[in-house]
């Protein structure tokens, strides 16, 4: 089967300020099978973020490919929806108007759109935000926004850059578990890029480490746990222990080359 | 988290503090209308340069009951109107263009800057021999004044679009016409706003100025005419009666500002 995002020795040059070049990835190869849960994990500023405007089309890598369902990828990725690290609402939109935006751009009226928005919003726990704008909610609020503006458009890659970082705990329990939810319902295929490893292995078919900048694969664990899954108490069992230990042991050597410089 | 006693106390004195502010500032024009009258009066200000408070309320008073200013207030009016309108249209236009396509942008920045450092008030007289003494020398004036603020600040607020915002519409799949519509106008919009203010006025600057040099109709054209037979009076009534207008409008754009801003924190 032709994975659904798959990257061939890509290398990642991003200009500096001061005229040169910073390598934020060397010769990485990366598949994604379609309908696989991919978490990404690696020291802050290794290139996961980089990777995601890659595999969204936003970045152009002129050394190595980013095929999308075998189809080389040449400009915006037609099949992925995007939740972004940083705050994307548009401030001078309604939450609701926010969320519809997609369908709207799509070529549906505001009027049909408007009913399935709702929903979504209900999803997220937003229900009665509708017509508040993004400055007066709070940043975990407005990161649940971002999910149902991504989620409606019914995408067939998610691309999820820290999507839960800004929350607190039990929140945080509540979209995991509709964001797994979701994905068993749809099947859709979601590279999901975190610093928290115990939320990866939770989540995730397949944990990627990547190496400090610049970014190698450092190693693919299959997750073999058994779904569906209940994101707190998988916490618990043995296996995720072992495979916790494991990764961490991988990805420990990295979060402090990073740091060391 | 915000203290309830804190914001308490902080509401509290700002509720205070208002009237007393306006109190003050009441009291200072009655004292400084009551200098001016007295000063007048007792002979320290010669009445001939510098007329009295009452002297001018008076003439107000005329021109408002006589119907007299009405004419003229209308005539500069539309002239400001639709310098505003048409300055700020091609504002808008040339602004976004030029942000759009950077060749235009290099090819023509020294133009641009010559343009804007002359003092464009000097065109007046250009435009009176060009336009003649009617209303279209006047909006002529008014349109390159207002042009330039709503051209930059487009071109600014094109330019200054949050590129986070940008991608998430890309990744929504949208053309660049709906990029334009759902975020590069929305957001250049908070600009434009922000130089309405200033380009509200130079519109009826042109206008006023351009009436004092040369018009038959036009508040420009009464303190004009006021000036001619050194009648102190009707010029400071015709600077007033303008000043009033011009905040009248400016009262109006704040409102319509504060609505359509209303997304802004503390807006
Ligand atoms: N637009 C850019 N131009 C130049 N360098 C950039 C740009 N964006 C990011 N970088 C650099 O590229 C490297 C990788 O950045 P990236 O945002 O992909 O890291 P990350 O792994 O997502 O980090 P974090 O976990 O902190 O979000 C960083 O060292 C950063 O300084
Ligand atoms: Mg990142």
């Amino acid at each position: 089967m032709t994975p659904a995002v798959s990257f061939d020795a890509v290398t990642i040059r991003l200009p500096t300020s001061d005229g040169g070049a910073l390598t934020v990835a060397t010769n990485l190869s990366l598949d994604i099978a379609e309908g696989h849960f991919v978490a990404i994990v690696g020291p802050s500023g290794c290139g996961k973020s980089t990777l995601l405007n890659l595999a969204a089309g936003l970045l152009f890598a002129p050394e190595g490919k980013v095929r999308i369902f075998g189809d080389e990828l040449g400009g915006i990725n037609q099949h992925a929806a995007y939740l972004f690290q940083q705050d994307a609402l548009l401030p001078w939109r309604t939450i609701i108007d926010n969320v519809l935006l997609g369908p709207l751009i799509r070529g549906r009226s505001h009027a049909e759109a408007e009913p399935e928005a709702r929903h979504w919003l209900q999803r997220v726990g937003l229900a009665g935000f509708e017509m508040q704008f993004p400055h007066q909610l709070s940043g975990g609020m407005r990161k649940r926004a971002a999910l149902a503006q991504s989620w409606i458009v019914d995408p067939r890659i998610l691309l999820m850059d820290e999507p839960f970082s800004a929350l607190d705990v039990q929140t945080r329990q509540i979209m995991e578990t509709e964001l797994l939810g979701l994905w068993a319902e749809t099947r859709k295929t979601v590279l999901f890029v975190t610093h928290d490893l115990e939320e990866a292995i939770a989540l995730a078919d397949e944990v990627v480490v990547l190496s400090a900048r610049p970014a190698r694969i450092k190693g693919v664990y299959p997750v073999d746990l058994p779904r569906p899954r209940d994101v707190a108490e998988i916490r618990m069992i043995p296996e995720f222990n072992t495979l916790y230990n494991k990764i961490w042991a991988d990805l420990r050597v990295e979060v402090g080359a990073a740091a060391h410089g | 988290m915000a203290d309830p006693v804190t914001v308490a106390t902080a509401t509290t004195r700002r509720e205070a503090g208002r009237p007393v502010i306006l109190a003050m500032q009441v009291g200072f024009f009655v004292l400084s209308m009551v200098g001016w009258e007295l000063m007048s009066s007792t002979g320290l200000l010669d009445v001939f340069f510098f007329s009295k408070p009452s002297l001018i309320a008076v003439r107000m008073w005329d021109w408002l009951s006589s119907g007299f200013i009405y004419e003229h207030l209308f005539t500069t009016l539309i002239e400001a109107l639709l310098a505003f309108i048409i300055g700020t249209v091609l504002g808008v236009i040339f602004g976004l263009t030029f942000a759009r396509v950077r060749l235009l942008a290099a090819v023509f920045n020294p133009y641009i800057r010559v343009f804007n450092a002359l003092p464009r008030v000097i065109l007046a007289p250009i435009f009176l021999l060009w336009f003649g003494l009617g209303i279209a020398s006047k909006v002529a004036l008014g349109v390159t004044l207002v042009f330039m603020v709503v051209f930059f600040n487009t071109y600014q607020g094109i330019r200054e679009v949050n590129p986070v915002l940008l991608n998430n519409v890309r990744m929504l799949q949208a053309s660049q016409r709906q990029l334009l519509r759902y975020v590069y106008l929305p957001s250049a919009m908070t600009w434009i706003f922000s130089s309405l203010h200033t380009s509200i006025g130079f519109a009826l600057v042109a206008a006023v100025v351009g009436e004092y040099l040369g018009s038959a109709r036009g508040v420009g054209f009464v303190v004009a005419q006021a000036e001619g037979v050194f009648d102190t009076t009707g010029v400071f009534a015709g600077l007033i009666l303008t000043s009033v207008v011009v905040l009248g409008i400016d009262l109006l754009i704040e409102r319509l500002e504060n609505y359509l801003l209303r997304w802004r924190p503390g807006g």
